[in-house]
Protein backbone atom coordinates (compact mmCIF):
# COMPACT_ATOMS: atom_id res chain seq x y z
CA UNK A 1 0.00 0.00 0.00
CA UNK A 2 2.80 2.14 0.83
CA UNK A 3 4.00 2.10 -2.27
CA UNK A 4 1.34 2.75 -4.31
CA UNK A 5 1.07 5.82 -2.73
CA UNK A 6 4.37 7.00 -3.34
CA UNK A 7 5.13 5.76 -6.79
CA UNK A 8 1.99 6.90 -9.15
CA UNK A 9 2.90 5.07 -12.14
CA UNK A 10 3.47 1.80 -11.48
CA UNK A 11 0.72 -0.88 -11.03
CA UNK A 12 0.42 -3.81 -7.80
CA UNK A 13 -0.51 -7.42 -9.26
CA UNK A 14 -1.05 -9.97 -6.88
CA UNK A 15 -1.27 -13.93 -7.65
CA UNK A 16 -2.48 -16.65 -5.67
CA UNK A 17 -0.43 -20.21 -6.36
CA UNK A 18 -1.21 -23.43 -5.25
CA UNK A 19 -0.10 -26.91 -5.51
CA UNK A 20 0.24 -30.35 -3.57
CA UNK A 21 -2.21 -32.64 -1.68
CA UNK A 22 -5.46 -31.29 -3.39
CA UNK A 23 -8.44 -34.29 -2.72
CA UNK A 24 -10.22 -32.58 -0.45
CA UNK A 25 -10.76 -29.21 -2.71
CA UNK A 26 -7.79 -27.34 -0.32
CA UNK A 27 -6.08 -26.39 -3.21
CA UNK A 28 -8.94 -23.79 -4.38
CA UNK A 29 -8.66 -25.22 -8.11
CA UNK A 30 -12.06 -25.96 -8.39
CA UNK A 31 -10.51 -29.81 -8.99
CA UNK A 32 -10.53 -32.45 -6.53
CA UNK A 33 -6.70 -34.03 -7.30
CA UNK A 34 -3.21 -33.29 -6.27
CA UNK A 35 -0.97 -31.19 -7.98
CA UNK A 36 2.61 -31.42 -8.75
CA UNK A 37 3.05 -28.21 -10.11
CA UNK A 38 1.89 -24.46 -8.91
CA UNK A 39 -1.42 -23.66 -10.33
CA UNK A 40 -2.77 -19.99 -10.99
CA UNK A 41 -5.87 -19.05 -8.75
CA UNK A 42 -7.35 -16.57 -10.87
CA UNK A 43 -10.71 -16.57 -8.27
CA UNK A 44 -8.52 -15.12 -5.43
CA UNK A 45 -7.00 -11.96 -6.53
CA UNK A 46 -6.69 -9.73 -3.65
CA UNK A 47 -5.73 -11.39 -0.13
CA UNK A 48 -4.44 -9.59 3.09
CA UNK A 49 -3.89 -13.32 5.15
CA UNK A 50 -4.22 -16.94 4.44
CA UNK A 51 -4.01 -19.56 7.13
CA UNK A 52 -3.74 -23.59 5.76
CA UNK A 53 -5.03 -26.72 8.02
CA UNK A 54 -4.88 -30.10 7.57
CA UNK A 55 -6.81 -30.27 4.70
CA UNK A 56 -8.80 -26.27 4.80
CA UNK A 57 -7.83 -22.93 4.04
CA UNK A 58 -9.26 -19.76 5.67
CA UNK A 59 -8.47 -16.17 3.61
CA UNK A 60 -8.54 -12.76 4.80
CA UNK A 61 -9.43 -10.06 2.34
CA UNK A 62 -8.29 -7.23 2.62
CA UNK A 63 -11.77 -5.57 3.11
CA UNK A 64 -11.97 -8.14 5.56
CA UNK A 65 -14.46 -11.02 4.31
CA UNK A 66 -13.76 -14.42 5.75
CA UNK A 67 -13.46 -17.19 2.66
CA UNK A 68 -12.57 -20.82 3.39
CA UNK A 69 -12.61 -23.70 1.17
CA UNK A 70 -11.37 -27.36 1.42
CA UNK A 71 -12.31 -30.08 3.52
CA UNK A 72 -15.34 -29.33 5.62
CA UNK A 73 -16.39 -32.35 7.14
CA UNK A 74 -15.93 -31.25 10.68
CA UNK A 75 -17.75 -27.80 10.43
CA UNK A 76 -14.68 -26.50 10.11
CA UNK A 77 -15.32 -24.07 7.18
CA UNK A 78 -18.06 -22.71 9.12
CA UNK A 79 -20.29 -22.64 6.47
CA UNK A 80 -22.87 -24.04 8.50
CA UNK A 81 -23.03 -27.62 6.68
CA UNK A 82 -20.48 -30.49 7.11
CA UNK A 83 -19.37 -30.55 2.99
CA UNK A 84 -16.22 -29.61 1.18
CA UNK A 85 -15.90 -26.70 -0.89
CA UNK A 86 -14.08 -26.75 -4.13
CA UNK A 87 -13.73 -22.81 -4.26
CA UNK A 88 -13.43 -19.77 -1.57
CA UNK A 89 -16.78 -19.30 -0.12
CA UNK A 90 -17.75 -16.58 2.52
CA UNK A 91 -18.21 -17.33 5.93
CA UNK A 92 -21.56 -14.77 5.91
CA UNK A 93 -21.62 -15.33 9.97
CA UNK A 94 -18.36 -13.34 10.07
CA UNK A 95 -19.38 -10.87 7.55
CA UNK A 96 -20.25 -7.51 10.05
CA UNK A 97 -17.50 -8.98 12.72
CA UNK A 98 -14.25 -7.04 10.94
CA UNK A 99 -12.16 -10.46 11.08
CA UNK A 100 -8.48 -9.17 11.95
CA UNK A 101 -6.60 -12.89 12.70
CA UNK A 102 -7.49 -16.99 11.58
CA UNK A 103 -6.38 -19.91 11.76
CA UNK A 104 -6.87 -22.82 10.30
CA UNK A 105 -5.94 -26.48 12.52
CA UNK A 106 -6.02 -29.87 11.43
CA UNK A 107 -10.53 -30.10 11.66
CA UNK A 108 -11.09 -26.80 13.26
CA UNK A 109 -10.75 -22.85 12.82
CA UNK A 110 -10.50 -19.65 14.72
CA UNK A 111 -11.32 -16.05 13.94
CA UNK A 112 -10.45 -12.96 15.93
CA UNK A 113 -12.32 -9.79 15.51
CA UNK A 114 -10.77 -6.68 15.60
CA UNK A 115 -12.95 -5.51 18.85
CA UNK A 116 -10.93 -8.98 20.50
CA UNK A 117 -13.58 -11.31 20.30
CA UNK A 118 -12.57 -15.15 19.63
CA UNK A 119 -14.67 -17.46 17.35
CA UNK A 120 -13.84 -21.14 16.35
CA UNK A 121 -15.88 -23.92 14.34
CA UNK A 122 -15.20 -27.46 13.76
CA UNK A 123 -13.87 -30.43 15.10
CA UNK A 124 -14.58 -30.05 18.36
CA UNK A 125 -13.75 -33.64 20.04
CA UNK A 126 -10.94 -32.45 22.32
CA UNK A 127 -12.05 -28.94 23.29
CA UNK A 128 -9.84 -27.14 20.79
CA UNK A 129 -13.01 -24.61 20.65
CA UNK A 130 -12.33 -23.32 23.88
CA UNK A 131 -16.33 -23.80 24.31
CA UNK A 132 -16.38 -25.75 27.24
CA UNK A 133 -17.56 -28.77 26.02
CA UNK A 134 -16.55 -31.40 23.36
CA UNK A 135 -18.86 -30.89 20.70
CA UNK A 136 -18.02 -29.82 17.29
CA UNK A 137 -19.43 -26.90 15.53
CA UNK A 138 -20.40 -25.79 11.74
CA UNK A 139 -20.61 -22.61 12.74
CA UNK A 140 -18.40 -20.04 14.39
CA UNK A 141 -19.45 -19.52 17.92
CA UNK A 142 -17.86 -17.08 20.13
CA UNK A 143 -15.64 -18.41 22.95
CA UNK A 144 -17.45 -16.46 25.60
CA UNK A 145 -14.77 -17.10 28.27
CA UNK A 146 -13.01 -14.12 26.27
CA UNK A 147 -15.96 -12.31 26.08
CA UNK A 148 -14.70 -9.60 28.51
CA UNK A 149 -10.95 -10.03 27.30
CA UNK A 150 -8.87 -8.12 23.81
CA UNK A 151 -7.72 -11.47 22.03
CA UNK A 152 -5.20 -10.46 19.30
CA UNK A 153 -3.85 -13.35 17.48
CA UNK A 154 -5.16 -17.40 17.34
CA UNK A 155 -3.64 -20.62 16.60
CA UNK A 156 -4.87 -23.67 15.67
CA UNK A 157 -3.07 -26.87 16.00
CA UNK A 158 -3.69 -30.63 15.36
CA UNK A 159 -6.03 -30.80 18.41
CA UNK A 160 -5.14 -27.67 20.92
CA UNK A 161 -5.46 -24.18 20.40
CA UNK A 162 -3.19 -21.15 21.15
CA UNK A 163 -4.66 -17.61 21.85
CA UNK A 164 -2.60 -13.93 22.57
CA UNK A 165 -4.36 -11.75 24.64
CA UNK A 166 -3.39 -8.07 25.08
CA UNK A 167 -4.16 -6.30 27.97
CA UNK A 168 -3.44 -3.79 31.22
CA UNK A 169 -1.67 -6.51 32.43
CA UNK A 170 0.74 -7.42 29.53
CA UNK A 171 0.44 -10.09 26.72
CA UNK A 172 -1.15 -13.43 28.30
CA UNK A 173 -0.94 -17.05 26.07
CA UNK A 174 -4.47 -19.48 26.66
CA UNK A 175 -4.08 -22.73 25.16
CA UNK A 176 -6.92 -25.34 25.04
CA UNK A 177 -7.82 -28.72 24.03
CA UNK A 178 -5.75 -31.77 23.95
CA UNK A 179 -2.65 -31.56 25.94
CA UNK A 180 -1.43 -35.45 25.95
CA UNK A 181 2.17 -34.28 24.82
CA UNK A 182 2.29 -31.18 27.17
CA UNK A 183 1.23 -28.79 24.23
CA UNK A 184 -0.98 -26.88 26.25
CA UNK A 185 1.92 -25.79 28.67
CA UNK A 186 -0.24 -24.50 31.45
CA UNK A 187 0.98 -26.89 33.89
CA UNK A 188 4.42 -29.03 34.98
CA UNK A 189 2.32 -32.17 34.50
CA UNK A 190 0.48 -33.31 30.85
CA UNK A 191 -3.54 -32.53 31.08
CA UNK A 192 -5.36 -35.20 28.78
CA UNK A 193 -7.90 -32.36 27.50
CA UNK A 194 -9.09 -28.87 28.37
CA UNK A 195 -12.20 -27.43 26.98
CA UNK A 196 -12.10 -24.22 28.53
CA UNK A 197 -9.31 -21.91 27.81
CA UNK A 198 -6.91 -21.69 30.79
CA UNK A 199 -2.99 -19.53 30.92
CA UNK A 200 -0.09 -20.81 29.53
CA UNK A 201 2.58 -20.79 32.31
CA UNK A 202 6.07 -19.62 32.54
CA UNK A 203 5.15 -16.18 29.79
CA UNK A 204 4.20 -14.21 32.02
CA UNK A 205 7.09 -11.67 31.98
CA UNK A 206 7.52 -12.33 28.01
CA UNK A 207 6.14 -10.01 25.29
CA UNK A 208 4.85 -12.05 23.08
CA UNK A 209 4.83 -11.41 19.57
CA UNK A 210 3.11 -14.07 18.10
CA UNK A 211 1.71 -17.41 18.65
CA UNK A 212 2.49 -20.68 16.74
CA UNK A 213 0.81 -24.53 17.08
CA UNK A 214 0.64 -27.28 14.74
CA UNK A 215 1.10 -30.96 15.27
CA UNK A 216 1.39 -31.61 18.44
CA UNK A 217 3.44 -28.52 19.21
CA UNK A 218 3.27 -25.07 20.41
CA UNK A 219 5.18 -21.46 20.18
CA UNK A 220 5.70 -18.27 21.70
CA UNK A 221 7.66 -15.63 19.37
CA UNK A 222 8.65 -12.50 21.67
CA UNK A 223 9.22 -8.86 20.74
CA UNK A 224 12.65 -9.29 21.65
CA UNK A 225 13.59 -12.10 19.17
CA UNK A 226 13.42 -15.20 21.32
CA UNK A 227 11.76 -18.03 20.90
CA UNK A 228 10.06 -20.29 23.49
CA UNK A 229 8.41 -23.89 22.50
CA UNK A 230 6.53 -26.28 24.23
CA UNK A 231 4.13 -30.30 23.69
CA UNK A 232 5.79 -32.82 21.55
CA UNK A 233 9.66 -32.83 21.26
CA UNK A 234 11.89 -32.15 18.53
CA UNK A 235 14.04 -34.93 16.48
CA UNK A 236 13.48 -37.14 19.19
CA UNK A 237 13.55 -34.64 22.50
CA UNK A 238 11.34 -35.42 24.96
CA UNK A 239 7.95 -33.62 25.17
CA UNK A 240 8.02 -30.25 27.25
CA UNK A 241 5.19 -29.67 29.24
CA UNK A 242 6.17 -25.57 29.90
CA UNK A 243 7.88 -22.80 27.46
CA UNK A 244 11.48 -24.05 26.80
CA UNK A 245 13.14 -20.67 25.83
CA UNK A 246 15.51 -22.01 22.93
CA UNK A 247 19.19 -21.44 23.42
CA UNK A 248 21.09 -19.41 20.26
CA UNK A 249 22.85 -16.62 19.51
CA UNK A 250 20.66 -15.37 17.69
CA UNK A 251 17.66 -12.80 17.65
CA UNK A 252 14.21 -14.15 15.54
CA UNK A 253 11.89 -12.78 13.43
CA UNK A 254 9.43 -15.28 12.66
CA UNK A 255 8.99 -19.14 13.28
CA UNK A 256 6.57 -21.98 12.24
CA UNK A 257 6.04 -25.62 12.88
CA UNK A 258 5.23 -28.11 11.25
CA UNK A 259 4.57 -31.63 12.99
CA UNK A 260 8.35 -33.07 13.59
CA UNK A 261 10.14 -29.67 12.70
CA UNK A 262 10.53 -25.90 13.07
CA UNK A 263 11.49 -23.36 11.19
CA UNK A 264 12.94 -20.58 12.44
CA UNK A 265 13.86 -17.12 11.05
CA UNK A 266 16.78 -14.64 12.03
CA UNK A 267 17.15 -11.01 11.73
CA UNK A 268 19.94 -11.75 9.24
CA UNK A 269 17.66 -13.28 7.04
CA UNK A 270 19.04 -16.99 7.99
CA UNK A 271 17.13 -19.73 8.52
CA UNK A 272 17.32 -22.61 11.17
CA UNK A 273 15.90 -25.77 11.37
CA UNK A 274 15.00 -27.47 14.83
CA UNK A 275 14.42 -30.83 14.68
CA UNK A 276 13.44 -32.50 11.35
CA UNK A 277 15.89 -35.43 11.01
CA UNK A 278 12.94 -37.12 8.64
CA UNK A 279 13.13 -33.91 6.77
CA UNK A 280 13.21 -35.03 3.24
CA UNK A 281 13.66 -38.36 3.64
CA UNK A 282 10.37 -39.90 4.57
CA UNK A 283 9.63 -41.91 1.74
CA UNK A 284 13.63 -42.94 1.57
CA UNK A 285 14.48 -45.35 4.31
CA UNK A 286 18.20 -45.88 3.55
CA UNK A 287 18.39 -42.07 3.88
CA UNK A 288 16.48 -41.49 6.94
CA UNK A 289 18.95 -44.22 8.83
CA UNK A 290 21.71 -42.20 7.78
CA UNK A 291 19.66 -38.53 8.83
CA UNK A 292 19.11 -40.27 12.85
CA UNK A 293 20.32 -38.23 15.42
CA UNK A 294 21.89 -39.59 17.85
CA UNK A 295 21.89 -36.36 20.62
CA UNK A 296 19.21 -36.20 22.94
CA UNK A 297 18.66 -32.58 22.59
CA UNK A 298 17.42 -30.83 19.54
CA UNK A 299 19.91 -28.56 18.24
CA UNK A 300 19.60 -25.67 15.86
CA UNK A 301 20.74 -26.46 12.28
CA UNK A 302 21.25 -24.46 9.32
CA UNK A 303 19.66 -25.03 5.75
CA UNK A 304 22.56 -26.07 3.37
CA UNK A 305 22.58 -25.08 0.12
CA UNK A 306 20.90 -21.60 0.67
CA UNK A 307 24.64 -19.54 0.22
CA UNK A 308 23.91 -16.21 1.74
CA UNK A 309 20.50 -15.87 -0.14
CA UNK A 310 18.54 -13.32 1.96
CA UNK A 311 15.33 -14.88 3.74
CA UNK A 312 12.33 -13.14 4.31
CA UNK A 313 9.59 -15.90 4.64
CA UNK A 314 9.07 -19.25 5.60
CA UNK A 315 6.47 -21.69 6.44
CA UNK A 316 5.91 -25.42 7.18
CA UNK A 317 3.59 -27.92 6.48
CA UNK A 318 3.72 -31.35 8.51
CA UNK A 319 6.66 -32.55 6.42
CA UNK A 320 7.66 -29.84 3.76
CA UNK A 321 9.49 -26.52 4.42
CA UNK A 322 8.63 -23.31 1.82
CA UNK A 323 10.75 -20.01 2.23
CA UNK A 324 11.08 -16.92 0.25
CA UNK A 325 13.91 -14.36 -0.57
CA UNK A 326 13.91 -10.97 -0.60
CA UNK A 327 13.26 -10.56 -4.64
CA UNK A 328 10.59 -12.82 -3.71
CA UNK A 329 11.68 -16.44 -5.51
CA UNK A 330 10.21 -19.51 -3.80
CA UNK A 331 12.14 -22.45 -2.65
CA UNK A 332 11.00 -25.54 -1.04
CA UNK A 333 11.94 -28.98 1.04
CA UNK A 334 11.07 -32.31 2.19
CA UNK A 335 8.17 -34.62 1.92
CA UNK A 336 7.34 -34.41 -1.84
CA UNK A 337 4.72 -37.63 -2.08
CA UNK A 338 1.91 -35.05 -2.80
CA UNK A 339 3.77 -32.80 -5.23
CA UNK A 340 3.80 -30.13 -2.48
CA UNK A 341 7.17 -28.85 -3.02
CA UNK A 342 5.55 -28.18 -6.57
CA UNK A 343 8.82 -29.25 -8.13
CA UNK A 344 6.75 -31.02 -10.86
CA UNK A 345 7.36 -34.63 -9.03
CA UNK A 346 6.84 -36.14 -6.18
CA UNK A 347 10.18 -36.90 -4.98
CA UNK A 348 11.52 -35.75 -1.54
CA UNK A 349 14.45 -33.31 -1.41
CA UNK A 350 16.41 -32.10 2.15
CA UNK A 351 17.78 -28.78 0.70
CA UNK A 352 15.82 -25.99 -0.88
CA UNK A 353 14.75 -25.62 -5.25
CA UNK A 354 13.64 -23.30 -7.09
CA UNK A 355 10.06 -23.39 -7.75
CA UNK A 356 8.62 -22.19 -10.60
CA UNK A 357 5.98 -20.04 -10.83
CA UNK A 358 4.59 -19.29 -14.11
CA UNK A 359 6.79 -17.85 -16.80
CA UNK A 360 8.15 -14.41 -14.72
CA UNK A 361 11.42 -14.82 -13.30
CA UNK A 362 11.91 -12.99 -9.90
CA UNK A 363 13.15 -9.34 -9.65
CA UNK A 364 13.76 -6.63 -7.59
CA UNK A 365 9.85 -5.54 -7.91
CA UNK A 366 8.40 -8.90 -6.40
CA UNK A 367 7.68 -10.14 -3.41
CA UNK A 368 5.99 -13.27 -1.83
CA UNK A 369 4.19 -14.27 0.49
CA UNK A 370 4.22 -18.44 1.76
CA UNK A 371 1.67 -20.58 3.68
CA UNK A 372 1.36 -24.63 3.95
CA UNK A 373 -0.92 -26.38 5.09
CA UNK A 374 -0.31 -30.31 5.93
CA UNK A 375 0.62 -31.83 2.37
CA UNK A 376 -0.15 -28.19 0.67
CA UNK A 377 1.16 -24.95 -0.39
CA UNK A 378 0.19 -21.43 -1.34
CA UNK A 379 1.81 -18.74 -2.23
CA UNK A 380 0.55 -15.02 -3.06
CA UNK A 381 3.16 -13.00 -5.25
CA UNK A 382 2.65 -9.33 -5.65
CA UNK A 383 4.54 -7.83 -8.65
CA UNK A 384 5.29 -4.28 -9.03
CA UNK A 385 5.84 -2.73 -12.49
CA UNK A 386 5.54 0.23 -14.38
CA UNK A 387 2.40 0.84 -16.49
CA UNK A 388 2.18 0.25 -20.24
CA UNK B 1 9.45 -47.34 8.53
CA UNK B 2 6.83 -46.51 10.31
CA UNK B 3 6.19 -42.72 10.33
CA UNK B 4 4.89 -42.21 14.48
CA UNK B 5 4.47 -44.49 17.25
CA UNK B 6 0.67 -44.54 18.06
CA UNK B 7 -1.52 -45.51 21.44
CA UNK B 8 -4.82 -46.79 20.29
CA UNK B 9 -6.30 -44.03 22.99
CA UNK B 10 -5.08 -41.34 21.08
CA UNK B 11 -7.08 -42.62 17.86
CA UNK B 12 -10.07 -42.25 17.20
CA UNK B 13 -13.31 -43.91 15.94
CA UNK B 14 -14.82 -42.98 13.16
CA UNK B 15 -18.29 -44.51 12.75
CA UNK B 16 -18.62 -43.15 8.72
CA UNK B 17 -15.17 -45.84 8.05
CA UNK B 18 -15.67 -48.01 10.78
CA UNK B 19 -12.19 -48.22 11.66
CA UNK B 20 -9.79 -46.20 14.32
CA UNK B 21 -7.90 -43.15 12.49
CA UNK B 22 -5.11 -40.52 13.54
CA UNK B 23 -4.27 -37.65 11.24
CA UNK B 24 -1.55 -38.25 8.06
CA UNK B 25 0.71 -35.82 7.58
CA UNK B 26 -0.99 -35.83 4.00
CA UNK B 27 -3.97 -34.83 5.06
CA UNK B 28 -5.79 -37.50 5.07
CA UNK B 29 -6.02 -40.38 8.20
CA UNK B 30 -3.99 -43.32 8.94
CA UNK B 31 -6.78 -46.42 9.35
CA UNK B 32 -7.10 -49.79 10.90
CA UNK B 33 -10.09 -51.53 11.68
CA UNK B 34 -11.46 -53.43 14.65
CA UNK B 35 -10.95 -56.56 12.39
CA UNK B 36 -7.21 -55.80 11.78
CA UNK B 37 -6.53 -55.72 15.54
CA UNK B 38 -8.38 -58.36 16.71
CA UNK B 39 -6.12 -61.11 14.64
CA UNK B 40 -2.68 -58.62 15.82
CA UNK B 41 -2.12 -56.08 13.46
CA UNK B 42 -0.59 -53.54 14.50
CA UNK B 43 -0.27 -51.02 11.15
CA UNK B 44 -2.25 -48.42 10.43
CA UNK B 45 -1.83 -47.26 6.80
CA UNK B 46 -3.14 -44.06 4.89
CA UNK B 47 -4.86 -45.13 1.66
CA UNK B 48 -3.23 -41.52 0.09
CA UNK B 49 0.13 -42.21 0.45
CA UNK B 50 2.68 -44.42 2.03
CA UNK B 51 3.13 -43.53 4.48
CA UNK B 52 1.66 -45.88 8.09
CA UNK B 53 2.09 -45.70 11.91
CA UNK B 54 2.80 -48.42 14.46
CA UNK B 55 -0.42 -48.56 16.96
CA UNK B 56 0.62 -49.38 20.58
CA UNK B 57 -2.74 -51.34 21.94
CA UNK B 58 -3.11 -55.01 23.92
CA UNK B 59 -4.61 -57.57 21.66
CA UNK B 60 -6.42 -59.00 24.04
CA UNK B 61 -8.78 -55.70 24.71
CA UNK B 62 -10.73 -56.78 20.97
CA UNK B 63 -10.35 -60.60 21.25
CA UNK B 64 -13.83 -61.62 21.00
CA UNK B 65 -14.37 -62.68 24.43
CA UNK B 66 -13.38 -59.03 25.86
CA UNK B 67 -15.42 -57.66 23.29
CA UNK B 68 -18.18 -55.93 25.90
CA UNK B 69 -15.25 -54.33 27.52
CA UNK B 70 -13.80 -53.19 25.20
CA UNK B 71 -11.59 -49.77 25.41
CA UNK B 72 -13.72 -46.95 24.04
CA UNK B 73 -11.49 -44.43 22.88
CA UNK B 74 -12.38 -40.49 22.09
CA UNK B 75 -15.19 -40.75 20.03
CA UNK B 76 -16.01 -37.89 17.41
CA UNK B 77 -18.62 -35.80 18.91
CA UNK B 78 -21.85 -34.91 16.75
CA UNK B 79 -21.82 -31.56 15.22
CA UNK B 80 -24.01 -28.94 16.53
CA UNK B 81 -26.78 -27.73 14.13
CA UNK B 82 -26.80 -24.48 13.90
Amino acid sequence: MEAKERVNDTEEKEEAWSWGAGTEGQLGTGKLQDEHIPQLLPILSSLSLLSCGGAHVIALTPGKMVLTWGRGTSGQLGHGNLVNSLEPKPVDLLNNYNITHVSAGWNHSGFVSESGHLYTCGDGSFGQLGLGDYRSQNCPIKVSCFAFRHVEQIACGMRHSLALLKGEHGDQVYSFGSGKRGQLGTSNEKIKSISLPRSVSGLEEVKVSSIIANGDHSAALSADGHLYTWGRGFGGTPEVCCPNRVISPFSFTQATLGWNHALILTDEGEVLMLGGSHHGVLNNPQKENLAKQDSNEAHLQKIHGLNRIKVVGIASGAEHSVLTTENGVVMTWGWGEHGQLGLGSTSDHTSPQVVRLGENVAHEHMTSKVYCGSGFTFVVRTQRGKRD
Amino acid sequence: MSYDDVEIEDMEWNEELKAFTYPCPCGDLFQITKDELKIGEEIARCPSCSLYITVIYNMEDFSDQKSKTNIEPAKQQPVAVA
